[in-house]
């Protein structure tokens, strides 16, 4: 357990270093003549309008400089590329090897993506490495995309992460299929348990508690995963099947390894790491205007704090301009009896979920609205950007929970914030 | 004959007027259909956008099209600006009907299927619509002449183009093509919105020549005549009947990221 908060010069020295070692193995940018390089630069800034406790700051930074190459040898492609940052608030991580991403928090430097994709007949593709999924096709809640990692360290980001592992996939006539098998796990990475990202509200204790990181050992297996898609005139419909350790983590608070501390008491906070099995059918139609989608799952688990559970999602997306409305509706069918607060990723449901982007001349606006029936929370997101120039981007956002305190999204009461983010793409 | 036979004369010949401007017109798209076909097409693609207030836009893609007309099986893969590197398009022609169509957003890792109704919506950004991405298949339009008229310098048959109700939906009410006589190549086509009278846009062709023994356009140029904005794509590397790959027109391609083609 850690109670220690990086200080803000070692984490510009840290984030120097990390930029300077990024830019030596990549080449500098804007020299760069490679075909396929590509990469951004961007400084963004939060300014929150509460806290939970005094160590909680107003105004956290995070700079980011990417890296990308991608090409081809011979018949086979490749992509290769790398993240430094630096971030001022204590989501950041000390300097280390981690390239599965196992570690509690962001190291500085990190491999993004490392692989090699090999066609081995015209239709059907290997690729090894680390890399990238994606299979729900929704911006909100699909059951097709919970095996896959995330990185919550900014909760409201909905960052993935990539895997390291194998993937063959294939089309013949209109049926496709993709396999993965990730060779080991990379956990969902959690924001820090303590302060305003606490993904329960203490403040209403009796005794002030501060949650605090105890042990996360990820199990060094992964998961495999198929699917199968097959598209006739206006339907698509897919099935997909999973098994192996779920990323997501089981939070366990010891209690009864409860510290005192000049604030009150510190609880340690474990991670444990359930197997799962799952099925999933997803079926959409295109129907006039609109593609009309809905999906069901069955999950199993051996774990009594996971169970069983049937998830089921409908969904409605609609362009409009140059932009896409998405509703989705989820919800878990089976009353299943765990804490869903400290499940994360099933913890908003039921929950409606409607996103709005459009792409403008001038740049493109997001509003996300997520509702949590079961206490009434829910989270509002808004951004706007302007591209200055083809390279030249500024956005401004903002991202309001609100609600029951008893609610994922309402416990992070204290999270209403603000950004604003500069961003040179090359 | 006497007047009432005169008068039946007269009828019979306007009303065949209008059924013959259609054979004529029709027999022109189709001879300009064959004369042009081409297995298949790849360039490279330079696009300017231009806003009303002057703000100019660059994109590039590269661009490979196999078959033609109502068979076209079209992909298209943005690498520039960075903003949309690796934004791929893919439509598949279907004689007689729309085509199906799928865009592929790398920042979602999937592809997105473009429903019907939703080809209003502008092309990444550009001044074309996912509609106006589909190669003019004269079988889904009625069709008719309306006479000839001169289009930079050169004199033009003008055709009126109806999309067919059983033609899958269309955004247009009808298209003015205007068709080179010398070489029956369309040079400009302007197109109406339901119920509209004037244009809303219009596409240019300039710059035409012959490549590898085919006539091509190597300048196009659409203008929102409402928006006032204009997006031209200047076409490089032009290649005409190039083998394409198995698998190059597939969804499992336009999925791939990373390669080139």
């Amino acid at each position: 357990m850690t109670f220690a908060r990086p200080a803000a010069a070692s984490a510009a020295v840290d984030a120097f270093a990390a930029a300077l070692t990024l830019v030596l193995l990549c080449g500098v940018p804007r020299t760069a003549s490679g075909q396929g390089f590509s990469g951004y630069a961007e400084a963004k800034g939060f300014a929150y309008a509460d806290r939970v406790t005094y160590l909680d700051p107003w105004v956290v930074g995070w700079q980011t400089l990417f890296l990308k190459q991608e090409g081809k040898l011979g018949t086979a492609s490749y992509a290769v590329s790398g993240r430094a940052e630096a971030i001022s608030s204590y989501e950041r991580g000390p300097l280390v090897f981690d390239p599965a991403d196992r570690e509690l928090r962001r190291t500085p430097v990190s491999v993004r993506e490392a692989w090699l994709r090999l066609p081995v007949a015209s239709s059907v593709d290997l690729q090894a490495g680390r890399f990238f999924l994606g299979w729900g096709k929704t911006d909100g809640y699909s059951p097709a995309d919970a095996f896959l990692p995330r990185d919550l360290s900014d909760p409201f980001a909905d960052e993935k992460l990539p895997v390291w592992g194998a993937r063959a996939t294939g089309q013949f006539g209109t049926l496709r299929f993709d396999g993965v098998w990730a060779a080991t796990t990379t956990p969902w990475r959690l924001p820090v348990l303590s302060g305003r990202n606490a993904p329960i509200d203490t403040s209403g204790a009796p005794v002030p508690i501060t949650l605090v990181d105890g042990t996360s050992r990820p199990p060094a297996d992964g998961f495999g995963a198929m699917r199968v898609l097959a598209s006739a005139g206006e339907w698509d419909v897919g099935l997909w099947g999973r098994t192996g350790v779920r990323p997501a983590p089981l939070i366990v608070a010891r209690i009864d390894q409860a510290v005192p501390t000049p604030e009150g008491y510190a609880i340690p906070t474990d991670r444990r790491f359930a197997r799962e099995d799952a099925g999933g059918l997803e079926v959409s139609r295109v129907t006039g205007p609109f593609v009309l989608r809905g999906e069901a799952s069955i999950l199993s688990s051996a774990d009594p704090e996971l169970g069983h559970a049937l998830i089921w999602t409908l969904g409605l997306e609609r362009a409009f301009g140059d932009g896409t409305l998405l509703v989705t509706l989820a919800a878990n069918a089976r009353g299943t009896p765990v804490d869903r607060a400290l499940l994360f990723d099933r913890a908003l449901l039921p929950g409606l979920i409607v996103v709005w982007d459009r792409t403008e001349r001038w740049g493109g606006w997001r509003v996300a609205w997520t509702a949590a029936f079961d206490h009434g929370d829910g989270l509002l997101k808004s951004e706007v950007s302007d591209n200055l120039t083809d390279e030249w981007k500024v956005t401004l956002g903002a991202e309001a929970p609100y609600g029951s305190r008893y609610g994922p999204f309402g416990a992070r009461w204290a999270s209403r914030r603000v950004h604003f983010a500069v961003r040179q793409s090359w | 004959m006497n007047r009432q036979g005169a008068g039946v004369v007269v009828l019979a010949f306007l009303a065949a007027v209008p059924t013959a401007r259609a054979e004529d017109a029709r027999k022109l798209l189709v001879e300009s259909e064959a004369r042009h076909r081409t297995k298949s097409q790849q360039y490279a693609g330079d696009l300017t956008v231009v806003a009303k207030d002057g703000k100019v836009r660059k994109k590039a893609w590269r661009s490979w099209r196999e078959g033609y007309a109502g068979d076209a099986k079209l992909l298209i893969r943005f690498h520039a600006p960075p903003e949309v590197k690796g934004v791929s398009f893919l439509s598949l022609g279907r004689p007689g009907k729309g085509p199906d169509q799928w865009l592929y957003l790398p920042s979602m890792k999937r592809e997105r299927r473009i429903a019907t109704q939703d080809r209003d919506a502008s092309f990444v950004g550009t001044d074309f619509n996912y509609e106006d991405m589909e190669e003019f298949d004269q079988s889904k339009f009625a069709v008719s002449l309306k006479g000839d008229e001169t289009a930079d310098g050169q004199v033009c048959w003008l055709i009126e183009a109806r999309p067919e109700e059983n033609a899958g939906k269309s955004l247009y009410e009808k298209k003015l093509l205007w068709l080179r006589k010398d070489i029956l190549f369309g040079v400009r086509q302007d197109v109406f919105r339901k119920g509209e009278k004037e244009p809303a846009k219009r596409l240019h062709l300039s710059d035409v020549q012959q490549v590898e023994g085919h006539w091509v356009a190597k300048a196009l140029e659409m203008t929102d005549l409402k928006k006032g904005s204009r997006t031209t794509i200047l076409l490089q590397e032009l290649a005409f009947d190039r083998p394409q790959p198995a698998g190059r027109f597939t969804l499992q391609n336009l999925n791939r990221e990373g390669g080139e083609d």
